[in-house]
């Protein structure tokens, strides 16, 4: 799929730098990966939900007789029974809310729905019973009187109405950051030579892992210990959560996430779905519970993302220059959202991007409303590059200039560097400018224009699309802040290294095992990595957020290289030499200039753990080594240029996506296979967001788009093969490594979308609003004819 | 998503399966391919207490020239009268239709009679079975009878089956002379359901157009024949005129891909597209 391009600035290892075949692939590929369902457990019970058929209303009554009078039904549990039994509900990373000394304001959070329902797909009662068919069936029988209310649907709607999703809550506003007033910047847009303002829309998406969210949870009553296996993408936050819900202490909560089938975000925080089931094992006590979510389920009720507004105005000079912004976010977070916290300031925070804006000022407000709630999801402030990458393209053919041309007179050029942005974000060592160009002359942009000018003329429409951005990767606060390795070479010289990571598709079974095989100098089929595993992976913040390959792969170089420095000085000792006269290769320690006097790792363990008596005088045994590693800034600043053609059909409104190519900079490559692959998935996802996906409510809050007929991805007929040229450059610190797991889905949207405006502009069509589907291109072209 | 409680019956004659059916009345439905049914039993947007497979119903499956027919067995897979020479060439717009439904695993188990008896207007087959004039066997208690397609579609999943009966084949007439066909449609993905489509046939005698047939999908509760178009082009009109005059008065329903205006406009565009194919095809 990626034609790779570009030079290689940076040296590759032995093993870091290599497109190492995937270690999980020979499992994964042939279907026998072991995910949540997968998991059968002797006397294992089954959970179905009942579920709101309304967005909002008061619940009458609920009558669960019929439903435990049918055979092979154990328990029917509602709000009633789990929501007064919780402990505490809430996430590690966000911190505890107000009302216990933090500072997030959560929604109110209850597993179930308890005296009403603000949301169709509000869970409302658990059943438990032999198997799912009989839950299902039993789920059907519970009757629930609803008295519904007139749903709160769209952010709009939600600021203006006197109505609450959240009954008691003073406003539907979740949390806002208000605009602040400088009078110099006022004085400054005043004088400004230009001022444009847009208002930039993107649709509802959801994340759509390949599997959807799942829980077994066995709470034994009689030892007092609940073993718990799950769908996540931190076991580390689960055991927390469960711990918190239910108030078993957290050691003697253990977490297991065998193989996780994806989940950008959807699954980095405990749902009030799967809290629910946690609290109806803690309750029912006898034996395990499985919740498998269904397909329909998780389109219906898993954490949904994207649905923002922003309004931009940019003040800008007769030449193009950038003499500031202001932004307004606007967000739809549901009535129930994962994070309860705002993108606005992460938003406003990265907002400047790759330009040199002399100002920003930025301001948001979250809005709940009768529909799910939202995720994090690949990205999740991406709009402010929607926004921002649309937005020079309209400001561009507002002043007649190229969009290329533009972008060029505002980028980061690396005699800026380092460049501290004017939200005071600091940018030692990115690419935006040479990402750009690379891009650009993998597309031959003279030959598409030429292309473009021929196809005009049989009245058929090309575009072409750019957008740049920067990406906040492995940002680093509170338990984001670090992750651990706990290594130990055993008895035979092979190395486990056990980590908090919550691999989930990133091919971090392979890409850590690389980075500990080239440190420390042994064969990568020697290293393996444990993790998903609380009793025996250490505390910390999961897989999210481009983070593993900074922070985790951090902590493993780092235990490699304090592990190799145990095994040398043994070595030397024994081998009577310097421990900087040694050298280590393929899992043999040497001297130097002399291979003779080696001794392999499969001997210097045995010695470690056998032989006090042959190791250097006062060294401790074994050979186990713990590090925990803290990136240098809060953020690691990747970044990439995303360029596209696309043809679109005059009479249907189609667009097809002629060419993709991605232009990136994510420092030192682990592996440019599984880089590659990080920018395909994501890119994928971005096309997704602009011509496919669009999560819709109707007015009364009914979702509309419950099965894959109706919620689009894109499948591989509709996806171009996706061109990557590589540049690197190496982030500040000891690895060199920048996160990259996000930005492909970040720069794709708007790319496309330019790509569009570039195809119909000169018809007077200039677009701001996603989805721009086949009927939305064709509305905006018949619009256009009068 | 699993379905509610069902029992499953397998007979294997025709007899015994209408006398099932019969017997069981509304509580029973007749299982082919499944690829419609079951999906709509698992989401429970469908639920019935017997299902009658009629997989192992001996001489469904057969596929036969009869009467300047060509007949197709109500269990005949999508696949197999995809990759048939003898649908290929007697029946060519049956053989362009077909790869347009879903994808090649679900034409591996759906039936060309399962797709008709389903009457669902966004598919392929109940139009061409529109377009082409095709008779309809339904078998039942009493014996067998034979519905004209343009009776056989009532509405949305609704046919002129009776209780007790079923869909026992389908007989596509074999069109002769000069001839050319074409299936336009509009998807937003490959596989999905056509948003709007067409499915065409024309005959020609030098530039004349002597025999034509228009049908649409998408755009209503049944698959609709364009008449007045077809007499249009066959006295002469031009195709942009006759796609026109095909699609006037449509009245199709909105959903979450498109407006029924949309689909109006975007069937016109099908339908033009679609004849400019078939009469250049029968005039090469």
């Amino acid at each position: 799929m990626a034609a790779t391009t570009g030079p290689n600035t940076v040296s590759a290892g032995r093993y870091v730098g290599q497109a190492v075949k995937r270690l999980e692939d020979p499992r994964l590929l042939s279907g026998h990966g072991r995910y949540v369902d997968d998991v059968q457990l002797p006397g294992m019970l089954h959970v179905a939900f009942v579920r709101s058929s309304v967005a909002r209303g008061t619940i009458v009554s609920i009558d669960t007789a019929a439903a435990l009078a049918l055979p092979g039904v154990h328990a029917v549990y509602t709000g009633a029974d789990l929501n007064p039994r919780v402990g505490m509900f809430w996430h590690t990373m966000m911190g505890p809310p107000p009302e216990l000394g933090g500072q997030t304001p959560y929604a109110p959070l209850t597993p179930l729905a308890g005296d009403d329902v603000r949301f169709v797909g509000d869970p409302i009662a658990v059943v438990i019973a032999d198997n799912r068919y009989i839950a299902e069936d039993a789920a059907d029988l519970v009757e629930v009187e609803i008295d519904a209310q007139q749903a709160i649907v769209g952010w709009e709607t939600a600021l203006d109405t006197d109505q609450r999703v959240h009954p008691g809550m003073a406003s539907n506003v979740g949390q806002e950051m208000p605009a602040t007033e400088v009078p110099e910047v006022e004085a400054l847009f005043a004088g400004a030579p230009h001022v444009f303002t847009r208002r930039f829309a993107q649709c509802r998406a959801t994340n759509v892992p390949m599997e959807p969210r799942g829980i077994i949870v066995h709470f034994d009553q009689y030892a007092g210990d609940m073993q718990i296996w799950a769908a996540t993408q931190s076991a580390s936050e689960w055991k927390a959560t469960a711990s918190r819900l239910t108030g078993v202490a957290e050691h003697r909560v253990k977490v297991v996430a065998n193989d996780v089938g994806g989940g950008f975000g959807q699954k980095m925080m405990m749902t009030r779905d799967e809290a629910a089931v946690v609290m109806a094992a803690h309750l029912f006590g006898e034996a395990p519970i499985k919740w498998t979510e269904d397909r329909r389920e998780s389109l219906m009720t898993a954490n949904q993302g994207r649905e923002e507004i922003c309004d931009v105005t940019f003040a800008v000079t007769d030449d193009g220059v950038l003499l500031g912004a202001k932004v307004v976010f606007w967000e739809d977070i549901g009535a129930y959202p994962s994070a309860a916290s705002s993108i606005a300031g992460m938003a406003g925070a990265v907002f400047p991007g790759p330009y040199k804006f002399p100002v920003v000022l930025p301001s948001g407000s979250t809005l709940y409303t009768n529909t799910v709630g939202k995720a994090a999801y690949r990205g999740p402030w991406m709009i402010e590059t929607v926004a921002r990458e649309q937005m020079m393209d309209h400001i561009a053919y507002e002043l007649g200039i190229d969009p290329i041309e533009i972008r060029r007179r505002n980028v980061i050029h690396a005699d800026d560097l380092p460049y501290t942005t004017c939200t005071t974000m600091v940018y030692e060592s990115v690419t935006p400018s040479e990402t750009m160009e690379q891009a650009l002359e993998m597309l031959d942009v003279a030959a598409f224009r030429a292309m473009q000018a021929e196809a005009r003329e049989q009245g058929r429409l090309l575009g072409m699309g750019v957008s740049i951005y920067i990406e906040p990767s492995a940002v680093a606060f509170g338990i984001l802040s670090s992750d651990q390795a706990i290594m130990r070479m055993d008895n035979s010289g092979k190395v486990i290294v056990a980590m908090s990571t919550g691999n989930h598709g990133q091919s971090l079974e392979t890409t850590i095992p690389q980075i500990v095989a080239e440190h420390l100098g042994c064969n990568i089929e020697d290293v393996l990595l444990v993790q998903g595993n609380t009793e025996s992976s250490p505390t910390g913040p999961g897989t999210g957020g481009s983070r593993s390959a900074v922070v985790a792969g951090g902590a493993a170089m780092t235990a490699a290289l304090k592990l190799k420095d145990k095994i040398v000085q043994i070595a030397a000792h024994m081998l009577e030499a310097s421990p900087d006269d040694m050298e280590v290769n393929e899992s043999v320690v040497s001297v130097k200039g002399t291979p003779a006097k080696a001794l392999p790792f499969a001997m210097i363990a045995p010695i470690a753990y056998q032989m006090p008596e042959m190791l250097p005088q006062g060294m401790e045994m074994g050979l186990e080594v713990t590090a925990r590693f803290q990136p240098a800034g809060q953020y690691t600043w990747s970044n990439a240029t995303h360029v596209c053609t696309v043809e679109i059909d005059p009479e249907t409104g189609m667009t097809k996506i002629l060419r993709y190519i991605v232009s990136e900079d994510c420092g030192r490559m682990v592996n440019p296979m599984v880089v590659e692959g990080q920018i395909a998935g994501g890119v994928v996802q971005g096309i997704g967001g602009v011509l496919f996906e669009n999560m819709i409510y109707d007015d009364d809050g009914n979702p509309l788009c419950t099965t894959f007929l109706d919620y689009l991805i894109p499948t591989a007929p509709e996806v171009p093969d996706i061109e990557v040229g590589h540049i690197e450059t190496l982030a500040p610190g000891l690895t060199g490594f920048k996160g990259m797991g996000e930005g492909g889905a970040i720069a794709a949207p708007p790319c496309v979308a330019n790509a569009i405006h570039d195809a119909l502009r000169h018809l007077g069509i200039h677009p701001t609003t996603f989805p721009l589907g086949p009927s939305q291109v064709l509305q905006l072209l018949n619009d256009a004819k009068g | 998503m699993k379905p509610s409680p069902f029992t499953y019956h397998a007979p294997e004659s025709i007899a015994e399966a209408t006398a099932l059916l019969a017997e069981l009345g509304d509580d029973a439905k007749a299982l082919a391919g499944g690829q419609s049914l079951v999906p709509m039993l698992s989401l429970r947007l469908a639920a019935f207490e017997h299902l009658v497979d009629l997989n192992r119903v001996a001489g469904l499956n057969a596929i036969e020239r009869v009467n300047g027919h060509l007949r197709l067995g109500a269990t005949v897979r999508q696949a197999t009268a995809e990759h048939s020479a003898e649908v290929k060439s007697s029946v060519p717009l049956l053989a362009r239709a077909l790869p347009h439904i879903g994808h090649f695993q679900i034409r591996n188990r759906g039936t060309v009679g399962g797709s008709i008896a389903h009457a669902d207007p966004a598919s392929e087959l109940p139009a061409v079975a529109l377009a082409l004039d095709a008779v309809i066997e339904a078998a039942g208690p009493g014996g067998t009878r034979r519905i004209a397609a343009s009776d056989f579609f009532v509405s949305t999943w609704e046919t002129a089956l009776n209780d007790g009966e079923i869909l026992s084949a389908v007989e596509f007439p074999v069109w002769s002379g000069r001839c050319g066909f074409a299936v336009e449609e509009l998807t937003r993905r490959h596989g999905d359901f056509a948003i709007v489509g067409t499915a065409v046939g024309v005959q020609v005698d030098g530039d004349a157009v002597t025999k034509a047939t228009i049908a649409l999908f998408g755009v209503g509760a049944t698959p609709l024949r364009a008449s007045e178009a077809e007499a249009a082009l066959m006295a002469g009109a031009d195709v942009a005129e006759v796609a026109r005059a095909a699609t006037a008065g449509l009245t199709p329903s909105d959903d979450v891909h498109a407006s029924g205006a949309y689909r109006t406009q975007v069937a016109a565009v099908m339908v033009r597209r679609a004849l400019t194919k078939a009469i250049q095809e029968a005039r090469a």
